[in-house]
């Protein structure tokens, strides 16, 4: 990724793969400062934290069976 | 009698419970209020004075029976405009539902109903409870009572204005990355973001399923409590919905802060942002405050408030694009630019992204919990800034993320914003007080503490406070 003219062509490919080819259209400077801001990465988290370790969202099975 | 247009809910209560005043004579003195000066704030999209007189009468024969409900019976209140009302549309200020109509209540609004509270209308909001003070939507945004030309905060704008503005003595709020502070602060009133899990969330237009919270809004921090507690509760029908017994808030409320140990989040605003002097000034007054009614503060340290800014808002950005992922493709032009700011980033977020984020919330709650060890409580800023002129969508962008709140959406634990008193210019400044999950008594109690020591809270005492009292009657 090098420069302007190449970021907006991967915003227009990732927009359009979206389905918001009309958001585009209609509002292209906001699509593609909702790009940069959706594509930036996460900052550094504290130390001591793995994604091997902190598993985040956890599944509880037996939840469905307190449902009923 | 006192002014009705002031009166707290628990002034109110107490002189319904003895028959010295009228549910229906409050809710009229209230309704005529609005219709004369919301047209100067825009508080309220929809006034809903058939149903309020009806739901007074009742409480009026209920009260003369003896049939006392408790301390909303009779109590006028408004609430923003994502909480469903049966019969009425929930429009979240927003074209795209501007033809809604709930058929059933949100369980916050069933309580209230059997609390015998009386709804006198539904609030404006930032479209979808996100985004901001918007120009290009089918309703005008909330203005702020301080100075019509500020922003009133939001998203919840609507019952912070009409709070301020002297038009309800208690309002319902939803708060994600701090939609009930905000205003709380902007507004000059109180206004509590609970503990995940102890409001309900049934029937409340959702914007970030893992970070919402329903809570309440009021002028003063014993009207908080009451209607916290005319709302918390388990609700069978909301899986977020905690089953452990809302704790009793309100008979150690007046209890002091003696002995208290109290930590002081200061490096989010002095060294991870530049925060504004006044604001800053009125957080170290407080402090001098919360000292000089023997609690020990201490200056702690947590993660910067940049990750904590990322965390939230990379989570509510993919959650909020889930939800409104099919308008945003059909129909983008219906929203308001600001609400597509908020809301198109989440197209663009990896899955690996929101998982890391999810990761992220949970290594951040693990060193809240450490800072925490030993302490009731920390304090720190709501906002960074001053409330910004609500026509500049410029400085409205900049200051989005400017604030302290976000973070205990992320932790899930309670946090309240108190007024700190008035800025050179008038406008309302605000501080913080937050604690860990379920921890609500003792946020209040440090809150009631402090507001009855300086003096900060409009409405209980308002003309014993010539500086809130001429700012605010100026603004009238």
């Amino acid at each position: 990724m090098s420069g302007p003219a190449t970021i907006s062509d991967r915003v227009r490919a990732l927009a359009e793969q979206e389905g918001l080819g009309r958001a585009l259209q209609l509002f292209p400077e906001q699509v593609q400062a909702a790009a940069e801001r959706g594509l930036r990465p996460l900052g550094e988290a504290p130390v001591g934290t793995s994604p091997i370790l902190s598993p985040a969202p956890v599944f509880d099975p037996l939840r469905f069976e307190r449902d009923q | 009698m006192t002014d009705l247009a002031w009166l707290s809910v628990a002034e109110g209560s107490a002189l319904l419970r003895e028959k010295k005043l009228s549910p229906v004579e409050w809710a009229r003195a209230l309704l005529d209020r609005i219709a004369a000066r919301d047209p100067h704030y825009n508080a309220f999209l929809a006034v809903t004075a058939d149903l309020a007189l009806q739901e007074a009468r009742t409480a009026e024969t209920e009260i003369a029976r003896a049939n006392w409900r408790g301390p909303m019976h009779g109590v006028p209140y408004a609430a923003k405009d994502i909480f469903d009302v049966a019969g009425l549309p929930t429009t979240c200020h927003s074209k795209i539902r501007k033809d809604h109509r709930a058929t059933s209540d949100a369980f916050v609004i069933r309580k209230l109903r059997h609390a015998g509270a009386v709804l006198l209308g539904k609030t404006a909001l930032h479209e979808f409870a996100t985004g901001g003070p918007a120009f290009d939507l089918p309703w005008p945004p909330a203005r702020n009572p301080w100075s019509r030309e500020h922003h009133p905060g939001g998203s919840s704008s609507g019952s912070g204005a009409a709070l301020a503005a002297g038009l309800v003595p208690a309002a319902l709020g939803t708060d994600t990355g701090g939609s009930v502070r905000n205003p709380a602060t902007c507004c000059g009133i109180v206004g509590l973001k609970p503990t995940y899990g102890a409001v309900s969330l049934s029937g409340v237009f959702p914007l970030t399923y893992s970070l919402d919270h329903v809570g309440p809004m009021t002028r003063n921090v014993e009207d908080n409590v009451i209607l916290f507690h005319a709302i918390a509760g388990h609700d069978p029908g909301d899986p977020t919905s905690t089953s452990r017994a809302v704790a009793d808030c309100l008979s150690g409320l007046d209890g002091g802060i003696k002995g208290l140990r109290i930590g002081l989040i200061e490096h989010f605003y002095i060294e991870d942002a530049a925060a504004d002097p006044e604001q800053v000034r009125g957080i170290e007054r407080a402090v001098d405050v919360l000292r000089s009614l023997g609690a020990e503060v201490q200056a702690i340290r947590v993660p910067p408030l940049a990750l904590w800014t990322d965390c939230n808002r990379t989570i509510h950005a993919a959650e909020a694009y889930a939800i409104h992922e099919r308008d945003l493709r059909e129909r983008p032009e219906d929203f308001a630019a600001l609400t597509r700011a908020r809301m198109l980033p989440g197209a663009f977020i990896p899955a690996s992204k929101y998982i890391k984020a999810q990761q992220l919330r949970a290594a951040l709650c693990r060193e809240f919990a450490r800072a925490m060890r030993g302490l009731d409580a920390v304090v720190t800023l709501s906002s960074l800034f001053l409330p910004c002129r609500i026509d500049d969508p410029a400085a409205i962008a900049r200051t989005y993320d400017q604030q302290c709140r976000l973070v205990f959406n992320v932790t899930g634990g309670p946090a309240i914003s108190v007024p700190t008193g008035l800025s050179q210019s008038g406008l309302p400044l605000a501080m913080q007080i937050a604690s860990r999950a379920f921890a609500e008594p003792v946020v209040y109690r440090i809150a009631q503490a402090y507001c009855a020591a300086a003096g900060t809270c409009i409405g209980a005492e308002p003309r014993t406070q010539p500086r809130l009292v001429t700012a605010r009657t100026a603004a009238e």
